[in-house]
């Protein structure tokens, strides 16, 4: 026991030396998705045209748009890291699988609050059972549901291994929430992209708020999963310093 | 693993037929709700075949549920899940023997249910009566799937108390698979309707039966890959 705490002393100044690198790499992303998000209200307000029919409302969909993909990505981020977790045991991908599954739910969540602003312009309605909409309510109970298994009080080895295998099952879902606007045809949800449905500076704004927000998305799944290795650490410190007290 | 998986499943079947405990109950809980589902139409009103064949379903989701955790339930005590483990059979044995007794117990469960149905929810049974059972079976394929898989989950912890007792675990094994199995059990009852009144669900059938095989697949696949991983000795 008392050769596992010198070791984890031994690697602490390795490990404050590439927490410092990351920590300093964490806050430039954040601090440019941020300022870039902010950037992006600019063009929305300002170079993207007025849509003609729903007026200002449309400009909702710079930020739905982007919310849901990069919902997605996180989701895909978490089955992928499962998988490694699983081939691997190494505790970094588990914190990197729990970090993109919170990210993941934040933005999938946020994704449908600002598409039901959208529905009650569009639609006249905050909510109808068309099917993009209920397999994304769906996919968030899922994760919801994924991280729930994440708060039960399992050993690490067995919450970790749970949790990758239910990120991998739970992808499951995805391609379903991805392809129901084309899988059903009779839904009333737009699927403007790849269709030719935007003017090209409509386009213009939409890439530059993906990329506004991939960044700071990107800073905010780090940021994650460093507090994610930060608690895995201090739970072993507990175990260990329990041990050693009995 | 056929083998093993085959042994694994008349164990679990003898025992709960023997004990009667866990399929009692679940027949009973699916009884009931498509008895209370009937209270909602009045006198001389008709359930709509969609409608009645949904109940169908949510009693089959529910049986389910109740049937697997009885399932894994048989080796939690006197260490016999350690020494299930410590078998000579691969995990996947375990995961396929436990959802051949559980698609057994559903299949029996549902013989009861859809007749209950058709008298309870005033429904004809005007449709491909082979064509809608085969249906069934194959939706009940996914249920089975998942439903052995997800049913490790609420294994151990039988001693313990507060939140993550045996009850918070089985609660969790609900709340996991509801969502997962929503895309199976949409298409079940699409197809579903169309055993009570053939005009009713007939339209986009074809990719509603692709829907339940793509599921079929997906979960059946990841009980044999992942299985292993979340069945094991750890509390």
């Amino acid at each position: 026991m008392r050769d596992e705490l010198t070791a984890i002393n031994a690697n602490r100044a390795k490990s404050a030396r590439a927490g410092a690198g990351l920590g300093a790499l964490n806050l430039v992303l954040l601090l440019a998705g941020g300022l870039a998000m902010a950037a992006s209200q600019w063009a929305i307000f300002v170079h993207a045209p007025e849509e003609q029919v729903m007026g200002l409302t449309q400009k909702l969909f710079y930020l739905h748009l982007p919310l849901a993909w990069w919902g997605l990505v996180s989701f895909l981020l978490a089955g992928l890291a499962g998988a490694f977790y699983l081939a691997k045991r190494t505790p970094g991908w588990d914190a990197l699988g729990a970090a993109a599954l919170e990210t993941g739910l934040l933005l999938a969540g946020l994704a449908l609050f600002t598409g039901s602003i959208w529905a009650r312009t569009a639609w006249n309605t905050w909510w109808t059972w068309d099917p993009r909409l209920s397999t994304a309510l769906v996919m968030c109970f899922i994760y919801a549901g994924v991280l729930a298994v994440r708060r039960l009080d399992f050993s690490f080895e067995r919450r970790a291994s749970l949790s990758a295998v239910l990120s991998i099952v739970a992808f499951a879902d995805v391609p379903l929430v991805f392809f129901s606007a084309r899988l059903w045809p009779r839904t009333i949800h737009p699927s403007i992209v790849g269709n030719g449905g935007l003017a090209p500076e409509m386009l213009a704004v939409l890439l530059f708020c993906l990329a506004g927000l991939g960044v700071f998305w990107l800073g905010l799944v780090l940021l994650r999963c460093r507090q994610a290795l930060a608690e895995q650490r201090l739970e072993r410190l507990q175990i260990l310093n329990g041990e050693n007290h009995e | 693993m056929l083998k093993g998986a085959l042994i694994l499943c008349r164990k679990d079947l003898a025992l709960l037929a023997g004990r009667g405990g866990g399929l009692v109950q679940a027949l009973l809980l699916g009884l009931l709700l498509i008895f209370i589902f009937s209270l909602t139409r009045g006198p001389g009103e008709a359930v709509s075949p969609q409608a009645a064949a949904a109940i169908f379903w949510i009693s089959s989701l529910f049986c389910q549920v109740l049937l697997f955790t009885a399932l894994y339930a048989l080796e939690e005590s006197d260490g016999q899940r350690q020494a299930l483990l410590l078998a000579p059979l691969p995990g996947q044995s375990v995961w396929l023997g436990k959802a051949l007794a559980g698609l057994t117990l559903l299949g029996l469960a549902q013989l009861v249910f859809l007749p209950a149905s058709v008298i309870f929810l005033g429904q004809g049974m005007s449709g491909s009566i082979p064509g809608g059972l085969a249906l069934i079976l194959l939706t009940d394929l996914g249920l089975a799937a998942l439903g052995s898989m997800l049913g490790a989950l609420a294994q151990g912890g039988a001693n313990q108390a507060g939140r993550n007792g045996p009850a918070a675990r089985e609660s969790l094994f609900s709340i996991l698979a509801f969502p997962l199995l929503l895309p199976l059990l949409l298409a079940g009852i699409r197809t579903g309707a169309a055993l009570f009144a053939p005009a009713a669900g007939l339209e986009d059938y074809g990719d509603w039966v692709r829907l339940i095989l793509a599921c079929d697949a997906v979960f059946s696949g990841a009980g044999l890959l992942l299985f292993g991983f979340i069945y094991d000795s750890r509390e």
